[in-house]
């Protein structure tokens, strides 16, 4: 019977069973807590079955998920955006080859190498309003802002965890949009110059087209990475002030492992997946679209 | 304080001048029955345990047994003793574990009853009741003792005495001679007044809100256990609390976002002139690598209460159990009862190439030489420690001490007026207390 199965299911099967035991059974099993009560502080193992109740209390009478809601929305709309624009300007200027573009390029790799937490806890004490260099840079460039505490404030705090993750980012994705600049082929702007087009129209109607695939994947990725994201809100904000950068992430984070609350965190968890699997489905079919 | 001064002061306050508490060895087992035996300890990082595990070989030469320490931030403590309690395994035979955390984590210890009945030891007697408190289950009322506490703290008012004998200023001894003391350093110097925490860090900016809350008679919860912070002595408490820097502005503004360490690194920077604190602070206050400032710079005094009230502090106790799934529950009780003598505890609050004023237990309070070397802090610390309260214990506390911080941190940001922020804090603690 065994002698049946053929050889590439053999070479297959500790990968799968790897997968299967790193990926599937936790996904599996936090499912189920989805359904259940498990209040980690009164009982070591899960509860009652409860349906669908945890969703139900999470969508309709939560307003701490609601606001963590609007918060993720907020934070992700902003981030992917100012992440993108960056990404691409920072990548049209770099794309020439000369020797500081390429000192350049090599330094845009050290923000991303850096941890999050790090980075969290570095713009924390940038924006001390006692001794922190940017709080002081702002108060001199804009004179308004130099009694303003940025974490502090409601709409400054979130410019703030926004400014910390694309500092993260942006270069990354630069490097990326550089990649996909490097493969658009260099007649097709060429002849767009030779009839007379300016730069902002070979820009707009040649190379951005021809770039579309690889912002999308940018577009797409970046959503992916900003709905996650919790280290540096954590260090920074800690989802400060009130409740006002709490995001999706740090709500299960508190959920889980400060009130020990298993089966409503793992419901949270659920309906921030939902979103990551929409995001990972259209990354698919860019990926593999004809 | 004077040194003339606390002497006459420890005798008429009854201080034992150098008393010796030599109990360990008696108390421990004879003929080192559990030589060769291996306890696992899971520790936060403190310097008070690093003390500890210094003097180990003392204690591996009396019994043979070896312990080994394996140390974990605070920030991560919770959730590792969590995985623990879950896994349910024995890599650990002692672990560490704060006041607060205790009620979700009781079933993770072993009842230590008649293991200290057997060593004869007499917790009542070494402990100030409010420690003691945090190592029963029963949400402190329990008739089990789950550990020995081993760390905790008292709140003190640290000053500049520098500053304050310059301009002839007296230290507070009440909220609003705070604010006064406040002004006038801030009319006189180019520091503010006192360096206050409302930013969000666990819980922090509720330490000393809770003196504010007490001290005007509030309470967190009634007598039914439902939210009770939103009442009238409630909401004076928490504006009084917050107009420090709104009203008054005799804190800096930073103090909006500041937690412990930014108003501990506030005054040790020169930019604030007191800072009311857990006294274990007073290290990094006069260590030359975290602070501009020197010890005779530094002056400490009890918190402020309201008028014509007791002074109340805020306390914080970790205690150190026995894992229920150990398999050398017997060699780790013999490590506690070391680790627990207050012998032990006097060499390390001595000990002039450490700082460490950390003292859990009655003797070492009052203890002559303790005093006279930290300047009668630790007399504030036993006088402090008999009206003091603990943290409410009850499994949704970091719930409620969650919805409360961020209702701080709103009031402070200025989104919502503090009878609204504490009306919905109320509702959404109550929502915390029923699930």
């Amino acid at each position: 019977m065994l002698r049946r199965v053929p050889l590439h299911v053999w070479l297959l099967t500790p990968a799968l069973a790897f997968v299967a035991a790193m990926a599937l059974f936790p996904l599996g099993y936090s499912l189920l807590l989805s359904f259940r009560s498990w209040k980690l502080a009164q009982q070591d193992t899960p509860g009652q079955w409860l349906g669908l109740d945890n969703y139900w209390n999470l969508l309709s009478d939560d307003t701490e998920f609601l606001d963590s809601v609007w918060a993720t929305l907020v934070f992700v709309s902003a981030d992917v955006a100012v992440t993108l624009l960056l990404a691409l300007a920072a990548a049209l200027l770099l794309q020439r080859e000369t020797r500081m573009n390429s000192l350049a390029r090599v330094l845009l790799i050290l923000p991303f190498v850096m941890s999050p937490a790090l980075i969290g806890v570095s713009f924390r004490f940038f924006l001390n309003p006692e001794f922190g260099v940017g709080h002081h840079l702002v108060g001199w460039i804009f004179p308004a802002m130099a009694d303003k505490v940025w974490l502090a404030d409601t709409t400054l705090a979130m410019v703030a965890v926004i400014a910390a993750d694309v500092w993260h980012w942006a270069p990354y994705m630069t490097l990326v949009v550089l990649g996909g600049l490097a493969s658009i082929p260099k007649e097709t702007q060429e002849a767009a110059r030779i009839d007379g087009a300016s730069e902002w129209v070979v820009l707009r109607d040649v190379t951005l087209p021809q770039l579309k695939p690889v912002l999308g994947v940018v577009l797409i990725l970046k959503t992916v990475f900003a709905l996650k994201a919790f280290d540096t809100i954590f260090t920074l904000s800690n989802g400060g002030p009130g409740t006002s950068t709490q995001t999706l992430a740090y709500f299960v984070y508190q959920t889980a492992f400060n009130y020990y609350d298993m089966g409503y965190a793992a419901a949270a968890a659920y309906l921030l997946t939902a979103a990551l699997v929409v995001c990972a489905f259209f990354y698919l079919r860019l990926l593999f679209r004809k | 304080m004077q040194r003339r001064a606390l002497m006459q002061w420890m005798a008429a306050a009854g201080v034992v001048p150098g008393a010796a508490y030599a109990q360990t060895t008696a108390a421990l087992r004879p003929g080192k029955p559990f030589a060769g035996t291996t306890v696992n300890v899971l520790s936060v990082v403190a310097p008070q345990f690093s003390a500890h595990e210094a003097r180990l070989p003392e204690f591996e030469a009396l019994t043979g047994i070896k312990v080994k320490y394996q140390y974990v931030p605070f920030a991560s403590m919770r959730e590792k003793l969590t995985a623990e309690l879950v896994a349910k395994t024995d890599q650990y035979d002692v672990l560490s574990v704060m006041d607060v955390w205790g009620p979700s984590l009781y079933n993770l210890f072993d009842p230590l009853n008649d293991r200290i009945a057997e060593k004869k030891i007499d917790m009542t007697a070494r402990y100030p009741f409010a420690h003691l408190r945090a190592a029963r289950d029963g949400n402190g009322n329990g008739k089990n003792i789950l550990g020995f506490p081993l760390r905790g703290h008292v709140q003190l008012m640290f000053y500049r005495k520098d500053v304050f004998n310059r301009l002839g200023l007296k230290p507070p001894e009440t909220w609003d001679q705070m604010v006064d003391a406040g002004r006038q350093i801030q009319s006189k110097t180019d520091m503010a007044g006192v360096a206050m925490y409302y930013g969000k860090t666990s819980g922090q900016n509720l330490m000393i809100w809770f003196n504010y809350l007490w001290g005007m008679g509030g309470e967190l919860l009634d007598a039914k256990g439902q939210p009770a912070f939103n009442s009238p002595q409630g909401v004076a408490a928490t504006q009084a609390y917050v107009d420090v820097l709104l009203k008054h502005k005799v804190a800096p503004a930073g103090s909006a976002t500041f937690n412990e360490t930014d108003a501990v690194n506030s005054v040790a920077q020169g930019k604030s002139a007191m800072v009311p604190v857990w006294w274990w602070r007073y290290a990094g206050l006069v260590d030359p690598k975290t602070s501009t400032l020197k010890s005779d710079q530094i002056g400490f005094a009890p918190l402020p209460s309201m008028p014509g009230r007791e002074a109340t502090t805020y306390t914080n106790t970790w205690f150190y159990g026995i894992n229920r799934s150990s398999k050398q529950k017997n060699a780790a009780m013999e490590f506690l009862t070391w680790l627990s003598d207050p012998a032990l505890e006097r060499s390390v609050l001595l000990d002039r190439r450490l700082n460490e004023v950390v003292a859990m237990q009655t003797s070492n309070l009052i203890d002559g030489d303790v005093n006279l070397r930290f300047g009668g802090m630790h007399l504030f610390g036993a006088q402090a420690l008999k009206g003091a309260r603990g943290t409410p214990l009850f499994a949704q506390w970091p719930q409620v001490s969650d919805i409360l911080e961020a209702t701080i941190s709103e009031i402070v940001a200025g989104q919502v007026t503090v009878k609204a922020g504490l009306d919905a804090a109320a509702a959404k603690a109550r929502r915390a207390l029923r699930a």
